[in-house]
């Protein structure tokens, strides 16, 4: 990665806020005659900090790319209040500081990798001589440098998703949009894609990540949201999120069951603590707390393997958030439903998430 | 404007992509090719150095500038090459702009950019009409030069078919536009288009044949009232004449009542005649009416001829078609009131002619921005 991402970036951006928006609500037409309603995003509230990696996630239908499409000017809201790079959210003029990789895009076939650069560059209001020395820095970054004069239409899927990365870099944003910016790259790809955004980061630039793939965002992402049929499930960073499900695991010798069990019995503590097999977990984020377990643990001769901090992965909140506690099983896809609103306020409390949370 | 002009460079990448694009600029060019090694002299056509001999056209019916000008520029190059053949290409080649802009995957990328969507809109759509610039340009550049090195005229007006045949495939080109918003299909929006330019062809040949038959009803008309004022200027003529009883007497009263029954005759077949010109004047009106709110495709490629041909030559052209009608003979009536079908033709030209420039103008770019309006809307309001 031996190129910079950009230089000279000349008015940046320089608020707080980069996104901040409130009552996000967009109401589809449907049928014949237009009369239906298909409710995708339902009064969603977010704020994206400054410099900041931004994590979007939910299950298909959930409303991500609607409401990704809606800050990009794709799609109109039904309603939108709050700002958008400071200006409200529509504002064309604001879309030259931003840098948008939509979801499954295509370029078009009759242009080399340079050309598409160089149009969307230009379309972005680009001087041609920035085009040029950026393009060209900007395939290197890719790895795409031997490809510059090549059609689109013979590259790859991972080499139009690399493509598509520098485009959205061209104009020098302020914030990039990447609407599963990792689909259909191979690993040596997404590692260098992890990179890119790590530098954006480094360069106070935000991103805002949209993607399926949890483990990803939890790589690179510092602050999260999860939507779930229109709206925000949980929003925070990935610390808030999991702070209720932070504990220790003691990993046990399986000698002695007895020996282990009467160690926990003897206890009196006041953190929830359980025994599954050799492991013994107790609920907390404090080491002293389990000072007391290990020393009963020790005293009854029970051989201690391991003592480890854990807490719930990113996957393992999203499938709460997207799991009816009632039913147990994934909430459908698509636009949100008046029994969702029920189900999905009862997962949130059975995570002990702030509900739409404004950090 | 870096926008605007990004927009009309990929546009010419494009065209530069699709192989019909050189295609057709290369068959346009053979056509102007062939129109290099055709000509006329006093025993018919030439090709080359070799004379084919036929009745019906020769440098006895028209000059050389005529032949070029007219009949192979337009007649040939523009009305068959360039505003039917080359013009189904150029929508095959074009119809596929709108629904390739909207489709998913694209259209965010675009939209996303500081450029407004009405911008974005108009400029696609200009674009869209440089293939058909460049294409006519190439073929009239060419024929300037043929007609000026073969006819010995050297006419700039000739240019003047680059903007009317744009202009003609634009009134075309919205309406693909429109459907392709729409339909997001191509092929739908080819061959809804082509429909719809075959409907109003029918309509303005419908009319045109309307106002042929106005112009006949019009002409029988006046044919029975200035042959019932005849007879009947006859008849007072001759019952005025007092006679004494004789032979000449009698005759004479044979001859009146003779003439009497003929203009009873005429009076009778008057009020049909009359009733028919109404009606087909209705038609016509009627016609005209729908024909005003419609592009006017065939008037508008009619425009070059009248640019490019001097009065003479027009008048010539007229009186030919003229002798041609007059030989046909319609049947059934008298012959002090059978309709002269040459006369018929040259009203019918001549009405053809009388229709301003700005009303076939005027009325078809008022449709197409009715047309262009309700693609900006669709364009401008739509969540992709």
């Amino acid at each position: 990665m031996p190129a910079p991402v950009a230089t000279g970036a000349a008015a940046r951006f320089d608020g707080e806020w980069v996104i901040d928006v409130r009552n996000v609500d967009k109401q589809y037409k449907s049928g014949l005659l237009g009369r239906g309603r298909v409710h995708a995003l339902r009064g969603i509230d977010m704020r994206v900090h400054r410099g900041s990696v931004f994590g979007l996630l939910g299950p298909n239908g959930a409303g991500k790319s609607t409401l990704v499409k809606i800050l990009m000017t794709v799609i109109r809201a039904t309603r939108c209040d709050g700002t958008f790079l400071g200006a409200p959210v529509g504002d064309k003029a604001t879309l030259r500081r931003v840098g948008y990789l939509p979801e499954h895009h295509r370029f078009p076939d009759y242009l080399t990798a340079a050309q598409v650069l160089d149009f969307y560059g230009a379309l972005s209001d680009v001087p041609r001589a920035d085009r040029r020395r950026r393009s060209r820095e900007l395939l290197e970054l890719v790895g795409l440098t031997n490809w510059s004069d090549k059609k689109v239409r013979v590259f790859s899927k991972g080499m139009r998703q690399r493509l598509g990365i520098a485009n959205t870099l061209m104009s020098d944003p302020d914030l990039v949009v990447l609407d599963e910016p990792t689909d259909g790259v191979d690993p040596v790809g997404r590692r260098d894609i992890r990179n890119i955004l790590a530098r954006l980061r480094d360069e106070r630039r935000t991103v805002f990540l949209n993607s399926h793939l949890l483990s990803e965002l939890e790589m690179v992402c510092d602050r999260v949201a999860i939507l779930v049929q229109g709206v925000v499930s949980s929003q925070g960073t990935i610390e808030e999120l999991t702070r209720h499900s932070r504990r220790y695991e003691i990993e046990v010798g399986q000698e002695s069951p007895a020996a282990v069990a009467a160690a926990v019995s003897s206890l009196s503590m006041n953190v929830p603590l359980s025994v599954s097999g050799a492991i013994v977990t107790i609920r907390t984020d404090d080491p002293t707390a389990i000072q007391p377990a290990l020393d009963a643990l020790r005293a009854r001769d029970v051989v201690i393997r391991g003592v480890r901090p854990a807490r719930a992965s990113l996957e393992d909140l999203f499938m709460q958030a997207v799991t009816d506690p009632g039913t147990g099983r994934a909430i459908a896809p698509g636009a949100a439903s008046a029994a969702r609103g029920e189900a999905g306020n009862a997962a949130r409390e059975g995570l002990g998430i702030e509900t739409g949370a404004r950090s | 404007m870096r926008a605007t002009i990004a927009i009309f460079i990929d546009a010419y990448r494009e065209l530069n992509s699709r192989k019909l694009f050189w295609v057709v600029l290369l068959i346009s060019l053979m056509v102007v090719g062939m129109f290099a090694c055709l000509g006329i002299d006093s025993r018919g056509f030439t090709f080359l150095h070799w004379s084919i001999g036929v009745g019906f056209i020769n440098t006895a019916v028209m000059s050389e500038a005529v032949f070029y000008k007219q009949f192979l520029f337009t007649e040939l190059g523009v009305k068959f090459w360039l505003g039917i053949i080359a013009t189904i290409l150029a929508l095959v080649s074009t119809a596929s702009i709108f629904p390739d802009l909207v489709s998913g995957g694209s259209i965010e990328l675009v939209l996303s950019k500081p450029i407004s969507r009405l911008r974005l809109f108009f400029t696609k759509y200009a674009a869209g009409l440089l293939f058909v610039t460049l294409q006519v340009g190439v073929f009239s550049v060419g024929s300037f030069l043929v007609i000026g090195f073969r006819g010995g005229v050297w006419e700039p007006r000739v240019l003047l078919a680059i903007p009317i045949v744009v202009l003609f495939f634009s009134y075309l080109f919205c309406v693909c536009a429109l459907l392709g918003l729409l339909t997001r299909s191509s092929i739908a929006s080819l061959l809804l288009t082509i429909l719809i330019w075959f409907v109003v062809f029918i309509l303005s040949a419908s009319q045109t044949g309307v106002t042929v038959m106005r112009s006949m009803a019009e002409e029988r008309v006046r044919l029975l009232e200035e042959d019932i004022a005849r007879r009947e200027r006859e008849l007072e003529r001759l019952q005025g004449v007092e006679q004494a009883p004789s032979l000449a007497a009698v005759g004479n009263s044979i001859l009146v009542a003779s003439k009497v029954s003929r203009l009873e005759d005429r009076r009778k077949r008057l009020p049909g005649a009359k009733s028919a010109l109404r009606n087909v004047i209705w038609i016509d009106r009627g016609m005209r009416g729908v024909k005003a709110v419609l592009p006017k495709v065939s008037d508008t490629k009619d425009l070059l001829e009248r640019a490019i041909l001097t009065t003479e030559e027009r008048e010539r052209l007229i009186r030919d078609a003229e002798r041609e009608m007059s030989s046909i003979d319609m049947g059934g009536d008298d012959e002090e009131i059978r309709v002269d079908m040459g006369k018929v033709q040259r009203q019918a030209i001549e009405r053809k002619y009388a229709n301003p420039v700005w009303w076939i103008v005027g009325t078809s770019l008022a449709f197409e921005a009715v047309v262009l309006g309700l693609c900006a809307w669709v364009f401008c309001r739509r969540d992709f």
